[in-house]
């Protein structure tokens, strides 16, 4: 099969999944049951124990564009189905102790609405005096979003072309991998052996990496070589980011992309896998995967920033010194996710004289508004894409109802972003250092939506020529 | 009517002697009910490697749990904070409910161990507060605790019962307030009607509560009595609903919410993940 006629096939397994309009009894039926089936312990106390104080409301992105997106009020929705299946009290009373399921269009739509204004970012988490997790909560709801239909065609697509592994026959994508293995090989003056088995250090970037900063991809590779290890690299992607079903909630899809980058990574049997990925990739595979999987991993799931340090501590390591003025912007998967909070800023101080922290910083950071899948729901993200994928962008947009969603969906976007951006500003910095390409494209356009010079970077592709 | 036996004739005695018995089950059921359901919840997943950061860490992250909340409050929800945390919480009910000396004799006769709170209780009314640092005369007559030369000093001039109810009144109505103007004004769903309807029992409570310890309102003599423990009645009655209750509403965070979130954030964030 062409990859033209296999993204033709994806696109209408899509098609069947997406569905922006009405009201479907027996798919809600079925995204009601993966939300009680997503209830653990810990989930029950995000669902049992909120007060209604409010307190987490200031920490949310999407707080700033209305009220309503606060997010006890977004966890609302998960905790009126709970109580209608879960309580006593709400089977009986129903609405008078706020227990009810979705039951009209509307309530769909608005829980879509909500679902997609939340990015997971943790921050109520740390600001809630209970601690309570309403992005988790916001997770739950999102595989309900996806399972009745209202799924946004990109990532649907996105989702679907990872999981049966299309973009390996995407001749852009192809190329773009050889190209950096190619510029690899160039840079280190021999041929890497990718997929060698007994490699002590698996280094993994991704198809994203490649994409967004290939400059990284190859720094990395400059610096594994220059620490003097023995490390491999994948002949193809394992992903485009893998799994991007997380980001639309769908756990057991995840699952199976998740067991592909597993066995993989067992195949090689590395002691520690090096990512430069700092968002829901990192979290993912060094605390979610043993989880997801059940399985006890043999290797050390390390962020390049965790290596970088390390190297630095024990004198393996010199960096050459500047005056940049630079800043380092917490991806909030790899920070209050992935509990990666100082070795970031331990790195800039080392490089950089002029080296000055966000206003907000580590867990208290400002998220910045893109994750959660947010980011991609952009007119220009999905035109991109399919310029990309080489299909028509109509075809990544489903219906009126979902190009509205899109138009509304980017209002908010563009409105939450700004308070990162006011806090880059304050901060005096001219170049923004990160490690999240969802973080990297929306602190980008923030910048040049409210008038800030600045460049932004992969802490890789800033490290390039300091190595 | 036996107004001063223990025979079940008035709203005092039926609330001492019957209701509240009643409600303390209900309560026990309540907290084996909902810790039964965590359990039922719990499964033990294959964990990752913790990332070692150290004992100090891990105990600096401990306190920051607990603190950083209370401080993010402090900057960017003030009057939450201020009415919230420090009128509702902090300087009403729960000295309120802990310390003050009625509620310290009535706990210790049920749990004869409270009594070791006694040190650290709290005197009922403003006027004998001021006394006790005014003119602290030790009573002629024996008693089993005096409120001379406290552990709490002038600081009695605040903490009493009179000063804490004003505040902790103040707080539960602008909790009651908020949630109002929150659920009917602007429609946010997370202003909860039973919320409001807790928070209106916990206003009866503090209200018949003051208005009991005040002997109020004044009444001919001889009928005070009736009253008094009418009003004491009605207060009890509030408490007791407020403990039968306080597994199934949002008062369960006093014992158990609470605790579990902030241990449950620290040991996944701080321990496990290594946030610092
Ligand atoms: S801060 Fe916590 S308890 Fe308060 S409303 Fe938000 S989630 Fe609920
Ligand atoms: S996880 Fe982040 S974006 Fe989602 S509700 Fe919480 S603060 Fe808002």
């Amino acid at each position: 099969m062409s990859h033209t006629q296999l993204l033709q096939t994806i696109l209408e397994e899509v098609k069947k999944v997406v569905r922006w309009e009405g009201f479907d009894g027996k798919r809600v039926d079925e995204a009601v049951k993966r939300v009680l089936a997503g209830i653990d312990v810990v989930k029950l106390h995000y669902l049992e124990n909120c007060v209604g104080c409010g307190a987490c409301a200031p920490s949310c992105p999407y707080f700033y564009v209305d009220e309503k997106y606060s997010p006890v009020n977004k966890a609302e929705e998960a905790r009126r189905i709970y109580r209608k299946k879960l309580t006593i009290a709400g089977m009986i009373l129903g609405p008078l102790v706020e227990a009810r399921l979705p039951k009209n269009e509307e309530d769909l739509d608005r829980v879509v609405e909500f679902v997609y204004r939340c990015t997971n970012c943790g921050a109520c988490y740390t600001a809630c005096p209970f601690g309570i997790d309403s992005g988790a909560l916001m997770v739950l709801m999102k595989s309900f979003s996806t399972v009745v239909g209202r799924v946004p065609t990109i990532m649907a697509f996105l989702e679907a072309v990872e999981r049966l592994e299309a973009y390996k026959e995407i001749p852009a994508l192809v190329n773009a991998w050889k190209n950096v293995v190619d510029q690899i090989n160039r840079e280190l003056g021999r041929v890497v052996e990718l997929d060698r088995k007994g490699s002590k250090v698996l280094y993994l970037p991704t198809l994203i990496d490649v994409i967004s900063y290939p400059k990284a991809v190859v720094a990395t590779a400059k610096l594994l070589d220059k620490l003097g290890l023995d490390w491999t690299m994948p002949s193809e992607p394992i992903g485009i980011r893998p799994p991007i079903a997380v980001v639309i909630g769908l756990s057991d899809r995840a699952k199976i992309v998740l067991k592909r980058v597993y066995d993989y990574i067992e195949s090689i049997g590395p002691e520690i896998v090096v990512l430069i990925d700092g968002g829901f990739v990192y979290p993912l595979l060094r605390f979610e995967l043993p989880i997801r999987l059940n399985v006890k991993p043999r290797f050390r799931v390390m962020h390049i920033v965790e290596l970088l340090v390390e190297s630095i501590e024990k004198g393996r390591l010199k960096l050459k010194y500047v005056e940049d003025k630079v800043t380092w912007h917490p991806p909030c998967q790899m920070t209050r996710r992935g509990g990666l909070t100082i070795e970031p800023e331990y790195v800039l101080k080392v490089v950089s004289r002029g080296f000055r922290r966000l206003p907000h910083h580590g867990l208290e950071s400002y998220c910045c508004g893109g994750g959660g899948g947010i980011g991609c729901i952009t007119f220009e993200f999905i035109e991109a894409i399919a310029k990309m994928f080489g299909v028509d962008a109509k075809q990544l947009i489903s219906s009126d109802k979902e190009r509205r969603f899109i138009e509304e969906t980017e209002k908010a976007y563009k409105i939450a972003l700004k308070r990162k951006i006011d806090d880059i500003k304050k901060s005096g910095a001219e170049i923004v250092v990160t490690a999240c390409p969802t973080c990297m494209r929306t602190i980008a356009l923030g910048a040049k939506l409210y008038g800030v010079n600045v460049k932004v970077l992969h802490i890789m592709e800033y490290l390039y020529d300091k190595i | 009517m036996n107004v001063l036996g223990s025979a079940l004739g008035d709203i005092y005695s039926f609330a001492i002697y019957c209701y509240f018995p009643v409600a303390l089950a209900v309560f026990v059921f309540g907290c084996v009910y909902r810790i039964l359901r965590m359990v039922f919840f719990w499964h033990r997943p294959m964990k990752a490697e913790p990332r070692r950061r150290g004992a100090g860490a891990v105990f600096i992250g401990l306190i920051r749990t607990f603190l950083d909340p209370i401080l993010f409050s402090l900057r960017y929800r003030k009057w939450g904070f201020v009415f919230g945390l420090l009128f509702l919480h902090l300087l009403g009910v729960i000295p309120l409910i802990f310390l003050l000396a009625h509620h310290v004799a009535f706990f210790a006769y049920l749990m004869p161990f409270y009594s070791i709170v006694w040190p650290f209780a709290i005197p009922l009314s403003a006027t004998s507060s001021v006394l006790t640092v005014t003119a602290p005369i030790e009573p002629y007559s024996q008693m089993s605790f005096t409120f001379v030369n406290t552990v709490w000093g002038p600081l009695t001039i605040i903490l009493n019962g009179d000063v804490l109810t004003v505040l902790a009144l103040v707080g539960t109505s602008f909790k009651i307030g908020t949630k109002i103007y929150e659920r009917f004004v602007k429609g946010l769903r997370n202003a909860r009607i039973t919320d409001i309807l807790v928070y209106a029992i916990l206003l009866e409570v503090l209200i018949t509560g003051y208005l009991a310890a005040r002997h109020h309102p004044p009444t001919p003599v001889g009928t005070d009595i009736i009253v008094y423990r009418m009003l004491m009645g009605l207060h009890v009655l509030g408490a007791s609903t407020l403990l039968a209750i306080l597994p199934f509403t949002k008062y369960w965070h006093i014992i158990f919410g609470y605790w579990y979130g902030k241990f449950h954030e620290w040991y996944d964030l701080r321990v496990r993940r290594g946030a610092v």
